[in-house]
């Protein structure tokens, strides 16, 4: 290894301990760290700048910048608030319906938008509910949060680690779709039987407070009609532009920008109403993340590690993905899944190549990883940054959800959504083809 | 005009004051804003009447205010009825809504460095100190802005009325008063 790789090295790892130990600001963490690479020599300004493999990778800062601005757009409508108050009234406020509704909204949101957003709306409107019914709010917000995990699994914008997979991999909103909805939709019904068991079967539900909930006006929390239709067909437009990648080529990022630009024309909102709900921060995380990584690819860090692994896997993939996948669920649970796929992609793209038309046992490697680390997310209250989310509201709302109660709970949904995804991890890239 | 011209006694709570009581204060004096005091009587903070809002409001509807709007009459009631349940500490305590510190004065700074201090500190209310501390009273901004529309030759018997009397002296809105207790 040369002088220069070990100083990656060390950078790397420092960076690492402090992003994980949460004693310092994640993104002051990954700008110093970036700004050491430099420093050190290993990285040069078109590296960190020009270069896909070893800079900043703009796809993923733009598609998220993109989806920020639509859903910062999208919610002044109104429109989550009154899905989530329509639901609990559809489920006649029945503790345990309204908490399985709120579940699937939470997840099939999640997928289509992005899991940090979905919380911070749904979490308001559930703390709502529950105070109207008397309720203690903490098993549903846990519920939202493992929800948006789950469901943000099953797509390519869903979880920001299914973002930086797709670009380092080359694969499409498609692919995930093919991939990863169908087992979703299987781990979205365990985690309703798991929500039953863990909470929804000591829920009482008392007539009395049940009428307080129905007699909410939903439609009353509709801030632009009109506003919500244009959004509802700009979003059905960007979802298109998606799916339609193969024969547009248009590149995800591009697709959430021009959906952007539309959002911002059609809802004529001031700047800093749509520029509200994008967080420059992450953003900035991001970008430092990728310096570092690329630091990490260029000093050849990365391909002698994978050279290692790759002659210690040789031919015998699926326990390198089950591997990949339980690993990834546990070190998901122990340090933010952002910074663990920014690094692990690199690796499995040298040790199986980019994703788009490998054969299914070496592209179940970067299936296993997203599964593992969008469901390893769960496993703690830092594991993802919907967990965050939701503890920050809870505690602000004097419902404080301890690391440990959330621990509890999500060590059981993670094992839980693991061991299901190993069948069908082998059956699907193994046994099937 | 200096402050000690303009110095006035106002009833003040305690962090104890329930939102109820301290929003019965504000509407019987109609006070713009609240002087907390500690239990020796010394004021410790200033809270701007629209701020007791934030007792009425459920911090999730701070969080979304579309969510104020499902609410009907009755669901509207029940959340005002919960200010007997909190507190101005509550609200001093509260991260996003928390009261202004305490501004203060000299009592022989001028309109505009009492202007200047209201200013700064987005505040209806400040205190009048001595040099080396000890408290006057406090400056209300109704009857600063009685000396500031003097000042400006916007002069009315209602004006020099206010400037005549302090709250306390002036008593409930009927006139009936003098005063009562400060809770």
């Amino acid at each position: 290894m040369t002088v220069s790789a070990v100083l990656a090295v060390v950078v790397f790892a420092g960076a690492y301990v402090l992003i994980a130990s949460e004693k310092v600001n994640r993104t002051a963490v990954a700008l110093g760290g970036a700004a050491l690479m430099v420093l050190i020599g290993v990285v040069r300004g078109g590296d960190v700048f020009f270069s896909e493999e070893t800079g900043v990778d703009w796809n993923v800062i733009f598609l998220l910048l993109g989806m920020m601005v639509i859903v910062g757009v999208l919610r002044q409508t109104g429109v989550f608030e009154f899905v989530a108050i329509w639901a609990a009234q559809r489920a006649r406020a029945r503790p345990f319906r309204m908490m399985a509704l709120l579940i699937v909204i939470t997840a099939v949101a999640s997928a289509l938008l992005d899991n940090v957003t979905t919380v911070l709306l749904v979490a308001p409107v559930t703390l709502l509910l529950c105070d109207r019914l008397a309720l203690a709010p903490v098993p549903f917000l846990l519920a939202e949060a493992m929800a948006s995990n789950i469901g943000g699994t099953a797509t390519l914008i869903g979880d920001p680690p299914n973002i930086i997979i797709a670009s380092r991999a080359g694969l499409t909103f498609n692919d995930f779709l093919v991939n990863l909805a169908p087992i979703v939709v299987v781990l979205l019904g365990v985690f309703l039987a798991l929500a039953w068991l863990l909470w929804g079967r000591r829920m009482v539900y008392d007539p009395e407070r049940a009428a307080s909930v129905m007699a909410l006006t939903p439609r009353e929390t509709i801030a632009d009609a009109r506003l919500l239709r244009r959004m509802l067909v700009v979003l059905g437009l960007v979802l298109l532009g998606f799916l339609t990648h193969n024969l547009t080529h248009l590149e995800p990022s591009l697709v959430a920008l021009l959906g952007a630009g539309a959002s911002v024309l059609l809802s004529r909102l001031p700047s800093d109403e749509y520029l509200e709900d994008v967080e420059w921060e992450t953003l900035l995380f991001f970008a430092g993340l990728f310096v570092m990584v690329g630091a990490l690819v260029k000093a050849g860090v990365i391909s002698e590690l994978a050279s290692s692994l790759t002659s210690a896997i040789g031919d015998n993939y699926l326990p390198a993905a089950l591997g990949i996948l339980g690993g990834s669920a546990v070190l998901s649970g122990i340090v933010d899944n952002i910074p663990y796929v920014a690094t692990m992609a690199p690796l499995v793209h040298d040790l199986v190549g980019p994703g788009a038309g490998l054969p299914p046992a070496q592209q179940s490697l970067w299936w296993a990883l997203a599964l593992g680390a969008d469901l390893g997310g769960n496993a703690t209250a830092i594991g993802a940054s919907a967990n965050v989310v939701i503890t920050g509201i809870a505690r602000r709302n004097d419902h404080p959800i301890s690391f440990w109660t959330f621990t509890r709970y999500g060590l059981v949904v993670t094992a839980v959504t693991i061991a299901v995804c190993i069948p069908y991890v082998w059956i699907r890239y193994f046994v099937v083809t | 005009m200096r402050a000690e011209d303009l110095v006035e006694q106002v009833p003040t709570v305690t962090r104890a004051t329930t939102g109820a009581e301290a929003a019965r204060v504000v509407a019987e004096y109609r006070l713009s804003g609240l002087v907390v005091a500690d239990e020796s009587g010394e004021p410790i903070a200033v809270v701007p009447g629209s701020q007791l809002f934030g007792l009425v409001l459920p911090r999730w509807v701070r969080d979304d205010r579309k969510l104020v709007h499902a609410y009907d009459e009755a669901g509207a009631d029940d959340l005002c009825r919960r200010l007997n349940e909190s507190t101005i500490g509550d609200l001093l305590d509260d991260e996003k809504l928390t009261a202004k510190k305490l501004p203060s004065v000299l009592p022989e700074d001028t309109l505009l460095e009492i202007a200047s201090a209201m200013d700064e500190a987005h505040s209806p209310v400040v205190v009048v100190r001595d040099a080396d501390g000890t408290f006057r009273g406090v400056l209300t901004m109704s009857r600063v802005l009685a000396a500031v529309a003097t000042a400006a030759g916007q002069d009315s018997d209602l004006v020099r009325r206010r400037l005549a009397k302090d709250i306390i002296l002036r008593g409930t809105p009927d006139e009936s008063g003098p005063t009562r207790e400060a809770p």
